[in-house]
């Protein structure tokens, strides 16, 4: 009965789920874990300094680089696999710090089987076979589109999706389309650090926004762009409850 | 007499030239067949033309054309997999006394302003199969602007001397970098022009438009991409290696056409027969008939055209030889897609776009296209094989120092050397040195060396090279299923 009510929940609103798991947030350098279960399993770890646990960041669309530090924002899942020995964050967003060094880690599987790849559900269709276009009627319709703290990179098996879905149903509406791109400026403390993006990038990742539009189709004349800083955050699907990530956004509206 | 009695076989729909009877002339004249098989001491690789035999006589790309009486067919011959094997310059400079045209002082020379019929001075073509590339610095985009570099560029060493000539130098008037490179096959471009998906997950981008056509391309030209289009090739390849710049619409469609129609792959081994044999489906009959810019994870699995080798029936009527290297070619299939190792410091995989850094994967995982074994993304990685520290020892060949302005580079810091930075001189960015497109891997036996810079001398030396760089571990078993699984594709 509870896991009904729970599943009901999650389907009317995301955020009382995401209420129920505890978040967390905070810089630290990356272990990878050497668990062998095919292409793409191996397990990637992080310890949170401040209180001494060891989470596991697998699951975040963007893996870490073992020689760089890792922003971690996430909530502790509620199934808890131990494919890779530590404490599972899903959903879980990591960053890439380039700017902060880290030592190389990398520690054996000692036994811990790390996951099979599954392929994400959040991916690309090949051009050969194409999602269908959505079909009438055109309502307004906003995309927003996460990006990882301080770059405009299109985030693969994630945001690429979002976007492909935002040019298909620009080009099947036929509507304008406002593109605003946001960085979060104002400085927030994590791990003992100021974090803040540069003014630009809310520009940059509103081009890089337009540039794929325009590329699937949509016509440069219907594309309008702008840019800004630090929006109040939003509760959409793209950010998988995950609020403090979706301050750093492009927001795609198209109006047909 | 030889010329004659090779026209009149050119008269039957296939024919196989004698081994040593194979270089393809400028200029001539033999037909085309719509198959060319040629043969060496391990085996046959087989052309295909599909679509019927064609004339070469006055055909563009086998005419010669421009200054230095050569043709494109000079250095994309049909019995060296449409590339060019260095023992075939080698071969070529003992029969013509180093005055055939391949050897141009411009591109087979290490550099146009040595002592030129000296064997000193063609080294890199007849030692490691090399021609020098000359890419303007700094360089320009698809649009003809000069591209701003996030580096700095400068000679460490140049054995060739090009480097710092006062003509075709980097402080010459025309300011470039001369690099060496391997000739890349003019084979199966069904395959290196299809678009898989209509992004390119290793850059975060759509793919690159073709400013002439305004369409979406593949991206998978030339070891650093400067072209985007066969047309624009062509009109590359005519000025810089024949020294020719008037190709008329007509011609550039007649080698386009030529182009679409070309497939090759190994047809049959001396000891495992028939590539298509017992429900294989080896040989470029197949290769012409798939279709192109598939990902092996979702449609055919690559090198899947060996699968049914994987078990042999014990009656089968083949001998114990030929069962046991049908065997291997099978296994080594399997080693492609499921001998898994960590990946790192590539970039194009291990940055920017996130798979992390390390990444655990096959060799699959950058030839990813079925039948082809390309990258059905545009294949722009940094494997090492020019860059150190992972380029194997090339004192032969020029170094440069490249200091990055900007943000270091993910993998090399702020200060790299190279010996050829590959894609970043197309694009002007630090994040792209070393990276090199990834070739297609059917024909391979008739165009040794391999890797860009041709540093691995024959396809052992190819697995050797990844076993140290990846430090992959494969049992000489293993080493040997793959050679010959790369001997038979
Ligand atoms: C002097 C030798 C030489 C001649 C002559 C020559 N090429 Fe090439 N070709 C090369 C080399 C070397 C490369 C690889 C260059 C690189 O990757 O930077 C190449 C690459 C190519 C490619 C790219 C294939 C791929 O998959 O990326 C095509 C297509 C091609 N040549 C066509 C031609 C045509 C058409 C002509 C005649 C107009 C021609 N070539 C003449 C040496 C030559
Ligand atoms: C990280 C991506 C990556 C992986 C993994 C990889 N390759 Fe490559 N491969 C490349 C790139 C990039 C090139 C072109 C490099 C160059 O030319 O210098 C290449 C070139 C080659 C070539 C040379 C083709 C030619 O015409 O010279 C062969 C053969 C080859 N790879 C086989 C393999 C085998 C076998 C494996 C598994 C052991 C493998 N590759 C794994 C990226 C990869």
């Amino acid at each position: 009965m509870r896991r009904i009510m729970t599943a009901l929940l999650a389907l009317l609103s995301f955020n009382s789920v995401a209420q129920a798991a505890e978040a967390v947030r905070f810089i630290s350098c990356p272990i990878y874990r050497d668990t062998d279960a095919g292409r793409k399993s191996g397990c990637w770890l992080a310890e949170e300094r401040e209180t001494g646990r060891r989470f596991d960041i697998t699951q975040s669309a963007t893996k870490p680089d073992w020689s760089m530090a890792v922003l971690i924002e996430g909530r502790i899942a509620d199934n808890q696999d131990n494919a890779c020995g530590a404490m599972v964050l899903e959903p879980v967003r990591v960053s890439i710090l380039p700017a902060q060094a880290c030592t190389r880690a990398m520690i054996p599987a000692e036994g811990f089987p790390g996951r099979r790849f599954v392929l994400p559900s959040r991916n690309i269709r090949p051009l050969y076979a194409p999602e269908p276009a959505p079909p009438p009627p055109y309502t307004a319709q906003l995309f927003p589109i996460p990006f990882d703290f301080g770059r405009d990179f299109v985030v693969y098996q994630q945001s690429d999706w979002m976007l492909v879905r935002a040019a298909t149903y620009a080009k099947a509406s036929g509507g304008n389309v406002v593109i605003t791109g946001y960085a979060e400026t104002e400085p927030v403390h994590v791990s003992g650090q100021s974090l803040a993006e540069p003014a630009g990038l809310g520009k940059t990742r509103a081009e890089m926004a337009r540039l794929w539009l325009v590329s699937l189709g949509v016509p440069t004349d219907k594309v309008r762009v702008e840019w800004k800083q630090n929006p109040v955050p939003l509760a959409d699907p793209a950010f998988d409850g995950l609020t403090e990530i979706s301050r750093r956004r492009v927001d795609i509206r198209v109006t047909p | 007499m030889k010329r004659s009695f090779v026209s009149v076989l050119a008269l039957l729909a296939a024919f196989t030239l004698p081994a040593g009877a194979t270089w393809w002339s400028p200029g001539d004249g033999t037909p085309f067949p719509a198959q060319y098989d040629d043969a060496d001491a391990d085996g046959v690789t087989r052309l295909l033309l599909d679509g019927g035999p064609m004339e070469t006589k006055g055909h563009p790309f086998f005419e010669p054309k421009g200054n230095y009486g050569r043709a494109c067919v000079t250095c994309h011959q049909p019995s060296d997999g449409m590339s060019l094997s260095a023992e075939t310059a080698r071969i070529r400079w003992q029969e013509t006394a180093g005055k055939d045209p391949l050897f141009a002082a411009i591109d087979g020379a290490n550099c146009p302003d040595l002592a030129q019929g000296e064997r000193a001075s063609h080294s890199l073509l007849l030692d490691h199969g090399l021609f020098r590339i000359a890419r303007p610095w700094p360089p320009v985009d698809h649009d003809g602007q000069k591209i701003e570099p996030d580096f700095t560029l400068e000679v460490v060493r140049d054995p060739t001397g090009c480097n710092a000539s006062k003509v075709w130098g980097l402080s010459s008037p025309n300011p470039q970098v001369s690099v060496f490179r391997r000739p890349r096959p003019v084979a199966n471009f069904k395959y290196i022009l299809a678009m898989g998906f209509a992004i390119d997950p290793k850059v975060g981008k759509p793919l690159p438009i073709d400013p002439e056509t305004g369409q979406m391309v593949s991206g998978n030209l030339m070891a650093d991409r400067r072209a985007l289009s066969l047309e624009a090739q062509m009109r590359d390849a005519a000025h810089s290696h024949l020294g020719f710049d008037a190709l008329t619409p007509d011609d550039i469609k007649r080698i386009r056409d030529f182009e679409d129609r070309i497939f090759v792959a190994r047809q049959r081994d001396r000891v495992g027969g028939d590539l298509d044999a017992m429900g294989a489906r080896g040989g470029p009959e197949t290769l012409a008939r798939s279709a192109p810019g598939r990902l092996g994870s979702q449609g055919a699995a690559v090198w899947s055209e060996f699968a049914a080798w994987e078990k042999i029936p014990a009656d089968a009527d083949i001998t114990p030889e030929q069962r046991a290297w049908r065997e291997s070619v099978a296994r080594g299939a399997r080693v492609f897609r499921e001998k898994m190792f960590l990946i790192t410091d590539s970039a194009g995989i291990n940055s920017p776009v996130g798979f992390g850094n390390p990444v655990r994967n096959s060799c699959v995982f950058c030839h990813n296209m079925s039948q082809m074994g390309m990258d059905v993304a545009p294949g722009q990685v940094d494997l090492g094989t020019t860059t150190m520290p992972f380029a194997d020892s090339q004192p032969h060949l020029p170094l440069f120092r490249l200091t990055c302005k900007g943000p270091a580079h993910p993998h090399y810091g702020r200060v790299i050397h190279t010996h050829d930075p590959g894609y970043a001189l197309t694009t002007g960015r630090c994040e792209d040195v070393g990276k090199i497109t990834l070739q297609t891997l059917r024909g391979l036996t008739g165009r040794a060396p391999y890797f860009a810079s041709g540093s691995a001398p024959d396809l052992r030396a190819v697995i050797d090279y990844y076993d140290r760089r990846y430090n992959i571990g494969y049992t000489e078993q293993e080493k040997r299923d793959l050679v010959n699984l790369m001997g038979a594709l």
